[in-house]
């Protein structure tokens, strides 16, 4: 009935328009360059709001009169202009846009034409990540861009990533690259919550709402990152937000989804009855064949009962996101407006998270001269954190190690305490509380000014303000006593870029702008951390109710930085390019001596195919050659690097006297930033009509002055010293694929691959340092190795080999290859690297019709990860033989022939068998279908018979982490795992919990 | 519009030129070691300093917990494999527990040398001579501790071969980054000079601390240290001689009662007491509360790990005489890490701070050693061995004995002394096996009795000697 009114208005209205003019009607059919019809082409008499769309067999009709234009626009495509003449007919074959190209990209401190860019910068557009569903925005970076690697920390909810542009580029500074959110640098430092096991901290992008984001740039090589001067060396991630659209009708765009959590993959672990058969099977063998029996063992009879604790810290974790956002702007005032509410559970119990934020982003034309506006997004987030890794508290970690045999509840079901270190991990989550609150405000003011033509001067101020607040109150039954802590940090950065832009093109072919600008940051980190011990009941809650509360932390820690920076870029006729640039920068961080440094970049690029000798191959649409070289630092040196200092509080007071110690470094007044000197030399190419993109790029970045502690003489009293002296080189390739494999009128299928490889070399390390047998420089830990000459990540492990079928023992290789059954350290030798031969994603997607079907997978192979874990889980005797083993333990060595894991129990091996080897090293070549979407967007005609209100609605339905491919050892092991961001520790786990696999339902509703 | 341009200029310059000076920053939290002798508040905390440094568990708590359990007081059952080594008598030079013993003892000898060297120059208004070389001894008393402490675990005792064995490098300068580094890169002095230079060190502090000096070194703490170097060299009149001294000094006196061992710095049995408090503890972020985390091991779970719970040969001692309230008052009956029903020490029973207080000299020591002393030098200076041990004994509940001979007076001193970190150098200095049946690894003289010179000094000093053994 309401439809019927609808359509009659629009009839009235029709014939009203036809009336009171002279118009004609105009006509015709639209097709694309293959032949077929293309339905949904915007077709709009240009200076008027007269607009119409194709049908679904491309045919259309519009009235207009004679000497009016007709403008032709359809994503993708070319838009095309058609005069109205005589004729009434104007029948169209559009042009593939071979050259999505001609879009503005965001770079460090401004725009390029993407056709224009020599700097190598990864791009990843609104497209490639608007339909993705993920919990946090680092998310969005995973297999797309080539060079960068995001390794998931694990499926913990809040967990860091690791992110790597173009591999490690440090050894001892972060090795993070820097991300700047509308122009807002923000900060990231790691130790600003309580270590929960591992060393991987709170990801710094789950304070970014993934649906707010309009496009991630990231900078790769030095002409991209060395304007970022002594920051930029370890990549840069641009993150644009969404912004109004001028003269747009308003759209709200309402998303509301539901997630359901579980984990990935878990290690297949023994129950009480397998436990105390296999411990009492072991025993006997031991026992000469007398039978001993478990229940003198100690752990009861068979069929006695027992927990399940790997079933009971898992769930299934249900999540609901809203996400609201609109979006439009009059002629000279555009806005986006979002709101973002997420409650979410983790796959683990106690890890539970709420996200709220909201975002304006607005600016306005004031008048010919001056533009204003303002970018300004807020996050408020509550985490319930659990541990990690090598942590009693983390109930992954616990549920793996904790025997099958205790109980966890008596009989009236009350916690019972587990009698070991390793705690009854159920009531530690119910009982205990561990909150983190933060508050997060990011977001810059703006004015443009143009004085002159051509000439902008932009002038921003920024914050990136956070609040963080964690909250832990330990419960009597875990912790005699009880225990309240409450950590309170607060991380202030406020900043201001000024810069001056000059564009011009001369003659009509030579184009030219320049940049001059200055940069200029405070940051203070502000900590309490109190501890109050000693409460009469769990009831008292807070830290004023326990009996001796104690600061453990009160600090303030400023820092500054001051860059003056410039780029100049020039082209012919858009066919030759160079550009250059020059940041000069001062830092509070860097000694005495070495305050400033400065950072340049020189590029040039070719684009061959605006040459006649290209064009007349008539293949490519767009081929360009281009290089850069240049510098970059790296500043995540601490606060005071370079001054000798005598620590006061806790460290130096004794007994209620106050008290100061030296720190253990002495000063520096030399040290400096970490310099990386990059060269990028690349491809990019596009060719079939804009069907086939390929772009290659080569690099080689060496980064000297490594910030490296020269460990002292231990007589000096001092621990290291820092120095600037390592050398390390990255170099690697980059290739970048995407095709249309298949058009048709209802039918697309499109891919996107990248691979990138890099090799690592450490080149130079102190002249101190330790030395191995055949001489090299070293810096040894006890898995992993940094050779100089050889990769900065190697494992240095004992070669396992498996156990002889005949004798029953455990066998290793010693160092010169030779079989032993009783290594030691000096048999090390390298036995794999986490570092992958090569990474990287592909993304497939489909669409017809109105569904579309996007498959993200990302890969990496000739990696290989260590378990460390795995000396607990392995083997008979760890901890004295109390905790669980996996279920490949059962298959020991009986009689001659076996072929067994666990070695003969009366071998002399047998309880050296999990000692630290390559046994606990695994292949972690991967190929993982990360994302898969599969949606469905309502046509127009469904959309009108719901009244017209909206404008677009899509249902959808996401898998995460669906399956991955890897090798049969990893079985019940994440192979994306790390529990370290520290360069030396990359691909080193205890027991990371895996990875989330999610499932979501949602629909998106336009209007 | 052209006076928007001038603004334009004017205010762009001006934020150009108010940024450059802004990038001096001073920290807020520390001092810098340029400005610490500039006030006699700063040298005082910096003497306080060496205090808190003593407190280190790798100093005070490990290597007594590790000297109870290489000898035959503790059965280790703990999951570290650096302690796994230590109790198997498999010490490697990489082994981490052993290093941070080494790095902490020479950051507190740097810290004290830093006084000892940089003070004699300082001249304040508010800082008199006296309180200078009050400072100074108090520095000289706590390097000494730490040499000693050092040269009985990484060197083979004086019984060894009179002394004449490698003991440990003695640093005495301070580093600067000027400093030539061949300064730091000392040979080992043998055992017989670390003796002699931690006799001098305390002979120099004696002669100046007060008698009573609160919660710092005083000069019994000096003697009281004294005794125990000559025992340990067998030098037996000048330690009944020292621990005589200290017991007739009338500071302090047996307690009637073993409610000393925690919270209690005041009891007139403490000579020198490592007092740890929750608020003063943290040397390492890491960790909350104090770091002497070493509580851990002797308390059983929850709170602890159970990891150190008496060993058989120690609970068949106490029970071979019945009714000995030290057992009886200082134990507790809990599962340990590898689940078996055992008895624990109460005498770091502070598992929620982790702030027990370390024992480091007692009065009763004194007894101990002046009766050892003067049995052994058939003397007896202040008192007869036996009235010593029957005082001790008493104290305990136990019945006077009649006679004394050297096995009662060390059964006494095991019992007394246990979880307090003498049991090794007891049975070491004795001639006897760290093991009861032990075999060869834990007899005395064998290489791995001692700890090998840690990885991080092997690797940065040239001049270095191992101890013999395959480390």
């Amino acid at each position: 009935m309401k439809v019927q009114k609808l359509f009659g208005t629009f009839f009235m209205l029709l014939l009203t328009t036809v009336a009171m003019s002279q118009e004609k009607t105009i006509t015709g059919t639209v097709i694309d360059q293959t032949g077929f019809p293309l339905p949904g082409v915007n077709i709009v008499v240009e200076g008027t709001s007269n607009g119409t769309q194709t049908d679904f067999d491309g045919n259309y009709a519009i009235t207009g009169s004679v000497g009016q234009t007709l403008l032709f626009t359809y994503l993708g495509q070319k838009t095309e202009r058609r005069t109205i003449g005589a004729s009434n007919v104007i029948d169209l074959q559009m042009e593939e846009d071979a050259q999505a190209l001609q879009e503005v990209v965001v770079i460090g401190y401004g725009n390029q034409e993407e056709r224009k860019i020599i700097q190598n910068v990864g791009i990843v557009k609104q497209e490639a990540i608007e339909n993705l569903q993920v919990v946090s925005a680092d998310q969005l970076l995973q297999g797309q861009s080539a060079g960068t690697q995001i390794v998931n920390a694990s499926g913990v909810l809040g967990s860091a990533a690791v992110i790597r542009v173009r591999g490690v580029n440090s050894i001892n500074s972060g090795s993070q690259p820097l991300i700047v959110i509308d122009g807002v640098p923000i900060t990231d430092t790691a130790t600003n919550t309580l270590n929960r096991g591992g060393n991987t901290g709170i990801n710094p992008l789950s304070f970014v709402n993934p649906n707010d984001i309009e496009s991630l740039t990231v900078l790769k090589d030095a002409g991209a990152t060395s304007i970022y001067g002594s920051r930029g060396a370890n990549g840069v991630i641009l993150i644009t937000t969404k912004k109004g659209r001028k003269g747009e009708r308003t759209t709200v765009t309402l998303d509301v989804s539901t997630q359901f959590s579980e984990s990935t993959d878990v290690p297949d672990i023994l129950t009480a009855d397998e436990f105390r058969q296999f411990k009492s099977e072991i025993a006997t063998i031991q026992n000469g064949g007398v039978t001993v029996t478990p229940e003198s063992l100690g752990l009861g009879a068979i069929g006695s009962g027992g927990t399940d604790w790997l079933g009971g810290v898992q769930r299934t974790g249900i999540s609901q996101n809203y996400n609201l956002g609109v979006r439009g702007g009059s002629e000279k005032t555009s806005f986006f407006f979002g709101l973002d509410f997420q409650d979410s559970e983790g796959f683990i119990i106690g890890n539970n998270q709420q996200r709220a934020g909201a975002r304006i982003n607005i600016d306005t034309q004031v008048n010919d001269w001056l533009k204003a506006g303002m970018n300004l997004g807020i996050t408020n987030n509550r985490l319930n954190r659990v541990g990690i890794e090598n942590n009693i508290n983390a109930p992954f970690t616990t549920a793996f190690l904790q025997s099958p045999v205790v109980p966890a509840f008596d009989d009236d079901g009350n916690f019972l305490q587990s009698g070991s270190f390793i705690p009854n991990i159920f009531a530690r989550v119910a009982l205990n509380t561990d909150e983190l609150k933060t508050f997060r405000v990011i977001g810059n003011a703006f004015t443009e000014i143009s004085p002159l033509p051509g000439l902008t001067w932009r002038s921003e101020f920024g914050i990136d303000k956070l609040n963080l607040e964690e909250f832990v109150r330990q419960a009597e039954f875990n912790t005699p006593g009880g225990l309240a802590q409450q950590i309170w940090v607060s991380e202030d950065r406020w900043l201001t870029n000024q810069t001056l832009n000059y564009t011009n093109t001369f003659n009509d072919d030579h184009t030219l702008t320049i940049l001059a600008g200055l940069n200029y940051e405070e940051t203070l980190r502000t900590r309490s951390n109190i501890q109050s011990t000693g409460f009469l009941t769990d009831d008292l809650r807070n830290l004023g109710s326990g009996s001796t509360p104690q600061v453990l932390n009160g600090d303030r820690f400023p820092s500054r930085l001051f860059g003056l920076f410039s780029r100049a870029s020039y082209d012919y006729k858009g066919k030759y390019l160079v550009e250059g640039s020059i940041r000069r920068d001062g830092s509070s961080r860097f000694g005495a001596n070495n305050r400033f440094g400065y950072f340049w970049s020189a590029a040039a690029g070719w684009v061959l195919s605006e040459e006649s000798f290209i064009q007349d191959l008539n293949f490519f649409d767009y081929l360009s050659l281009r290089a850069s070289i240049g510098t970059v630092g790296n500043d995540r040196l601490g606060t005071f690097p370079s001054l000798g200092l005598f620590n006061a509080g806790g460290f130096g007071d004794y007994n209620g006297q106050s008290g100061i110690v030296p720190a253990p470094n002495p000063e520096n007044p030399d040290l400096k930033w970490e310099e990386s000197e990059t060269l990028d030399i690349g491809i990019k190419s596009s060719f079939l009509n804009g069907r086939i993109n390929f772009n290659v790029a080569y690099f080689k970045k060496t980064t000297s002055d490594l910030l490296l502690a020269q460990v002292l003489p231990p007589q000096t009293g001092f621990t290291n010293i820092n120095r600037n002296v390592g050398e390390m080189e990255n170099s690697g390739w980059e290739f970048e694929l995407s095709t249309v494999n298949i058009r048709t009128e209802n039918f697309e299928w499109r891919t996107n691959f990248n691979l990138t490889t890099i090799d690592n070399q450490v080149l130079a390390l102190n002249e101190d340092a330790a030395t191995d047998p055949q001489g090299r420089r070293i810096i040894d830990g006890p898995i992993q190795r940094a050779i100089e000459g050889e990769s900065l990540n190697n494992f240095f492990l004992i070669r396992y080999v498996g156990i002889n079928s005949q004798t029953g023992d455990a066998e290793w290789l010693d160092a010169n290859g030779n079989i032993t059954t009783n290594p030691s350290t000096a048999d090390r030798v390298v036995t794999g690297s986490p570092l992958p031969d090569f990474s990287g994603g592909m993304t497939n997607t489909f669409s017809y019709k109105g569904f579309d079907l996007s498959v993200l997978m990302n890969y990496s192979y000739g990696n290989d990860v260590v378990i460390d874990g795995l000396r607990f889980a392995d083997g008979n005797d760890a901890i004295g033989g109390i905790v669980n083993v996996r279920r490949q333990n059962l298959n020991f060595w009986r009689q001659p022939g076996d072929n067994a894991f666990l070695p003969s129990p009366n071998s002399s091996t047998f309880n050296l068998f999990n000692q630290r080897s390559s046994q606990q090293q695994l292949d972690a070549s991967y190929l993982r279908i990360k994302n898969v979407t599969l949606g469905y967007n309502l046509p127009q005609s469904a959309l009108d018979r719901l009244g017209g209100i909206f404008s677009g609605v899509r249902l959808y339905v996401t898998g995460t982490n669906l399956l991955t491919i890897k090798a049969d050892e990893m079985d019940g092991i994440d192979p994306e795992v790390t529990d370290d961001i520290d360069p030396l520790f990359q691909g080193e786990s205890f027991f990371t919990a895996p990875q989330a696999q999610l499932y979501s339902f949602g629909a998106r509703l336009t209007f | 519009m052209k006076t928007m341009r001038i603004i334009t200029i004017i205010f762009g310059l001006s934020i150009f030129i108010s940024c450059e000076d802004q990038l001096e920053v001073n920290p807020e939290d520390n001092i810098e070691t340029t400005t610490v002798f500039a006030t006699r508040g700063s040298i005082n905390g910096a003497v306080v300093g060496i205090y808190s440094k003593n407190q280190s568990g790798d100093l005070n708590g490990n290597p007594q917990l590790m000297s109870d359990f290489m000898a035959d007081n503790i059965n280790f059952v703990g999951s570290f494999p650096s302690l796994q080594e230590i109790d198997q008598f498999e010490t490697l030079a990489t082994n981490a527990t052993i290093d941070n013993i080494w790095l902490d003892a020479y950051e507190l000898i740097g810290a004290a040398n830093n006084i000892i060297v940089n003070l004699p120059a300082v001249d304040l208004i508010d800082l008199s001579d006296a309180e200078k070389e009050q400072f100074i001894a108090e520095a000289k008393f706590l390097r000494a501790l730490t040499y000693f402490r050092l040269v009985n675990l990484f060197a083979q005792p004086f019984q060894f071969s009179g002394g004449t064995n490698l003991g440990i490098p003695l640093a005495t300068q301070v580093f600067t980054p000027e400093s030539d580094l061949s300064d730091f890169q000392l040979e080992r002095s043998t055992v017989n000079e670390v003796h002699s230079f931690i006799e001098q060190d305390l002979l120099d502090a004696l002669a100046v601390l007060p008698e009573d000096n609160g919660d710092r070194a005083e000069a019994g703490a000096a003697r009281a240290l004294l005794a125990r170097l000559y025992l340990y060299r067998e030098q037996w009149a000048e330690a009944a001689d020292f621990a005589n001294q200290v017991i007739s000094s009338g500071e302090y006196a047996l307690a009637p009662n073993y409610d000393f061992y925690d919270d209690n710095p005041t009891s007139s049995e403490h000579i020198f007491v490592v007092i740890n408090t929750p608020t003063d503890g943290p040397q390492d972020e890491s960790v909350p509360g104090s770091d002497e985390v070493y509580v851990n091991f002797f308390n059983p779970a929850p709170g602890g790990r159970g990891d150190a719970p008496f060993s058989q040969d120690l609970i068949d001692a106490f029970a071979a005489e019945p009714g000995d309230r030290r057992f009886d008052e200082l134990t507790q009956a809990a599962t340990d890490a590898g689940g078996n029903n055992t008895f624990f020490t109460t005498k770091y029973p502070d598992i929620v701070n982790n702030a027990s207080d370390g024992m480091e000299l007692r009065i009763t020591e004194m007894y101990l050693i002046r009766a050892e002393a003067n049995l052994q030098n058939g003397s007896s200076v202040g008192d007869t061995p036996l009235n010593d041990i029957n005082l001790l004994r008493d104290r305990a509940g136990l019945a006077d004995l009649t006679t004394v001979d050297l096995d009662a007076i060390s059964l006494e001193r095991r019992k007394e002394l246990c979880f307090e970190g003498h049991r090794r150098m007891d049975l070491l200095r004795n001639n006897l096996n760290l093991r009861p049946g032990g075999g060869p690894e834990s007899a005395p003289g064998a290489n791995k009795v001692i700890f090998p010179i840690v990885d991080d000094e092997i690797v940065n000093n040239p001049n270095i000697t191992q101890n013999p053994g395959n480390f």
